[in-house]
């Protein structure tokens, strides 16, 4: 136990710092959700490759700087403290890329993660369908084989970012006898293939960050296919692993919202309730407690570990703690709390960030889903019914 | 930056926890439980002593006296031992909170006989309405196997941190076995057919207890290294773990009861030890209310950095 940042680790700091305070833009993009804030956003991505910051712990043959899992982390508390703005290519750098790092031939690596760091491509997840929700294994879309190709048909949906962006990475039934976990495959295909439908689709806040993916005979190369056919679930569930357990939401982001919340608790004391002021602090101690313990994980990792069923309590964690900061804001802000703007025109970024928040406990598997997965996995309880 | 254990300290706690599983389970509990209602004390000698054997009351001791030399990290990781194994001798007092007060004091005349386990220190100090093993008349706690007398002491600052830190330490170790506990009950209890484990309304709230308990020891870990580092911020990381433990191994001990039904409500149960003991060091060395206030007064009035870029400030 070692709590202490080596002269390295801090130079290394100072230089994101520097280049963060230089880069990130001064004013708040538009959201992410709609396409002029999406096209912001990708700018961003660039930008950020230009100055090779794409994804840094991936190697430099990939586009990325080689670096350690702790530097990793400093690299995001300095981009959340700078008020960086969200990764329009979180689902391919942190899902994807890492399951493209694990399972990929040396050709798909190739081909795939410069592009990815680079922001050039992004990326949607297309696992969801309107029957297979938290019950991913009743994916009914089929691939099937025809030759040097796949021939998809079926639906996708609540493909985040789906309406604009470049590629999907999907799970599909390559064996149409198949059941349950056998016979996917988890497959890469260009959004602008023919035969694929997209429909944007309205999100709560009214802006189409998510849509819909219709597939009608769509041809795919079988060299997109990731790992062998069939070993779409296991992939699927180190895909999931990835998103939970480390890399999706990283501590600096609460750390921040943390700390946000405390000014706005300072601004508005003299009429806040008493559990308001509870409530804020809880918000610290808990961004706190959640990044010690990715810490840990990191610390972990680094020594050869691996993320198991425990990445749902990371899940649990960081989502109900999102949403319950945001709460508390939208009760400090009173009667402001509705306004999409504030009177200085600002954008009202907490209710936006409560809006979202409550997306957290459902994406990336439902968090009832995942004190299942806790229950069953971690404590050894019995599983009944759905398998 | 290694937020990990070294395999020392993993070997050497693995070692605390098997020999108190395998010589301090619940019958023991309920024998020192029995020996009050004869009026004598829940204190066993032969148990002491092989704490004694094991190095324990040594761990903290320098080696010019005679003792291990390891540091709060090392202790805080054998007080969840304590905890989970629901030990009452005075080990964690006398070894982990009484020998670093006195070595912050220069004071090593004791050293060398606690070290060899024939010293306890009872630790009076202002924040608690009692002493812990003390001399005094009696008072009597919920918890059958504390000995608390009367008298309170001075408020020396350096002990209360660390009696806090101990205790919170303790208190994650309860938590994961009220856990244990609740989980293998719900494993083997079958109502409706099925065993109530596989109910999702007991699944659920066993896995939040899982969450809150898990999320609480990073922050025990980290308020033990930030005192054994001595960096000033070290009280408020104290005062955060304090909070944190207090609220997992409460949250815990309601799960566990509630999933125990009428047989958690009962003296037969050994649940209530761990319960019982969880109430008493989730007020002792300073109360949740306490604690949270100087948290409150450190990140609120802005004396402590506060940010992403300060995670270990
Ligand atoms: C903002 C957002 C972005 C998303 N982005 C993507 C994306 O990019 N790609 C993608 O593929 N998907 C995406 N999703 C979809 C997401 O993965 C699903 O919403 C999620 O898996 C839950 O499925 P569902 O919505 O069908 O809910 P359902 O499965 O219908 O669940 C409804 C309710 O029932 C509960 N429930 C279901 N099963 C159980 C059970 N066994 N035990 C207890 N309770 C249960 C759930 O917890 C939930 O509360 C996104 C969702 C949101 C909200």
């Amino acid at each position: 136990m070692h709590l202490h940042y080596t002269p390295e680790q801090e130079a290394f700091r100072a230089e994101v710092r520097a280049w963060m305070e230089a880069h990130v833009p001064k004013e708040p993009l538009v959201t992410l959700e709609c396409k002029e804030g999406f096209d912001q956003h990708v700018e961003w991505e660039r930008t950020l490759a230009s100055g090779n910051w794409g994804m840094v712990t991936w190697p430099e043959a990939y586009g990325g700087r080689g670096l350690d899992l702790i530097q990793w982390l400093i690299f995001e508390e300095e981009y959340f403290r700078a008020g960086g703005p969200n990764r329009a290519n979180q689902n391919g750098i942190f899902l994807l890329g890492p399951t493209i790092m694990e399972f990929g031939t040396e050709e798909q690596k190739k081909r795939f993660l410069t592009p990815m760091a680079k922001g050039e491509v992004i990326w949607a997840q297309a696992w969801s369908e309107p029957g297979a929700g938290s019950d991913m294994a009743a994916i009914s879309s089929k691939a099937i084989r025809d030759g040097d190709h796949y021939v998809i048909t079926g639906q996708k949906t609540w493909s985040s970012r789906a309406a604009f962006a470049d590629w999907g990475f999907g799970i599909f039934r390559t064996d149409p006898e198949s059941k349950r976990h056998k016979g996917l495959t988890f497959i890469l295909f260009d959004l602008n293939t023919p035969g694929i439908t997209r429909r944007p689709i309205r999100q709560l806040h009214g802006d189409t960050g998510f849509a819909e993916l219709f597939f009608d005979e769509v041809r795919v190369p079988v060299e997109n296919c990731l790992a062998g056919e069939g070993e779409g679930w296991n992939v699927a569930m180190a895909t999931a692993g990835f998103e939970r357990g480390l890399m999706l939401r990283s501590p600096g982001r609460f750390q921040v919202t943390a700390k946000r919340l405390v000014e706005l608790y300072r601004k508005h004391e003299a009429e806040a309730a008493p559990s308001a002021r509870e409530a804020v602090l809880q918000a610290w101690m808990a961004a706190q407690a959640y990044a010690y313990n990715t810490y840990a994980v990191a610390a972990k990792i680094m020594a050869g570990g691996k993320i198991g069923a425990e990445a749902s309590l990371n899940k649990i964690f960081w989502s109900e703690l999102d949403r319950s900061m945001h709460r508390t804001a939208m009760q400090l802000l009173g009667a402001h709390a509705e306004l999409k703007r504030f009177d200085n025109g600002s954008v009202n970024q907490w209710l936006e960030g409560y809006i979202f928040s409550l997306s957290g406990p459902i994406y990336a598997g439902s968090n009832e889903v995942q004190r299942n997965i806790t229950a069953e996995r971690l404590l050894g309880l019995p599983r009944v019914g759905a398998g | 930056m290694d937020f990990r254990f070294t395999e020392d300290q993993l070997t050497l706690t693995e070692s605390v926890r098997d020999y108190l599983a395998g010589t301090h389970g619940p019958e023991v509990l309920r024998r020192l439980d029995a020996a009050t209602e004869q009026g004598n004390a829940p204190r066993d000698p032969a148990i002491w002593q092989g704490l004694v054997d094991m190095g324990l009351t040594a761990l903290l001791v320098p080696e010019e006296h005679g003792g291990l030399g390891l540091g709060l990290v090392d202790a805080a990781l054998i007080a969840a031992e304590c905890g989970r194994a629901c030990l009452a001798e005075p080990l964690v007092d006398t070894a982990f909170v009484g020998v670093p007060w006195l070595l912050a004091q220069g004071k090593s005349d004791q050293l060398a006989a606690i070290a060899a386990g024939e010293v306890k220190l009872p630790l009076p100090h202002a924040i608690n309405p009692w002493t812990a093993d003390g001399e005094g008349a009696a008072v009597q706690s919920v918890d059958p196997l504390r000995v608390l007398t009367q008298g309170s002491g001075p408020d020396d600052p350096h002990l209360l941190n660390l009696g806090a830190l101990m205790s919170t330490a303790q208190l994650v170790g309860l938590a994961d076995a009220m856990l244990a506990q609740a989980t293998e009950y719900a494993k083997i209890r079958t109502q409706f057919g099925q065993p109530i484990g596989a109910f999702q309304a007991i699944k659920h709230q066993l896995a939040s207890c899982a969450v809150a308990i898990e999320f609480a020891k990073p922050v025990v870990w980290r308020a033990a290294a930030a005192m054994q580092d001595g960096i000033a911020s070290a009280p408020i990381h104290v005062s955060h773990a304090k909070v944190a433990a207090t609220d997992a191994a409460m949250q815990t001990a309601e799960t566990a009861i509630q999933v125990h039904g009428a047989m958690g409500y009962t003296y037969e149960v050994d649940l209530h030890f761990w319960m019982k003991r969880s109430w008493a060091l989730a007020g002792a060395w300073g109360s949740r209310a306490f604690h949270l206030k100087r948290v409150d007064e450190a990140v609120l009035s802005g004396t402590l950095e506060i940010g992403p870029q300060s995670t270990f400030a």
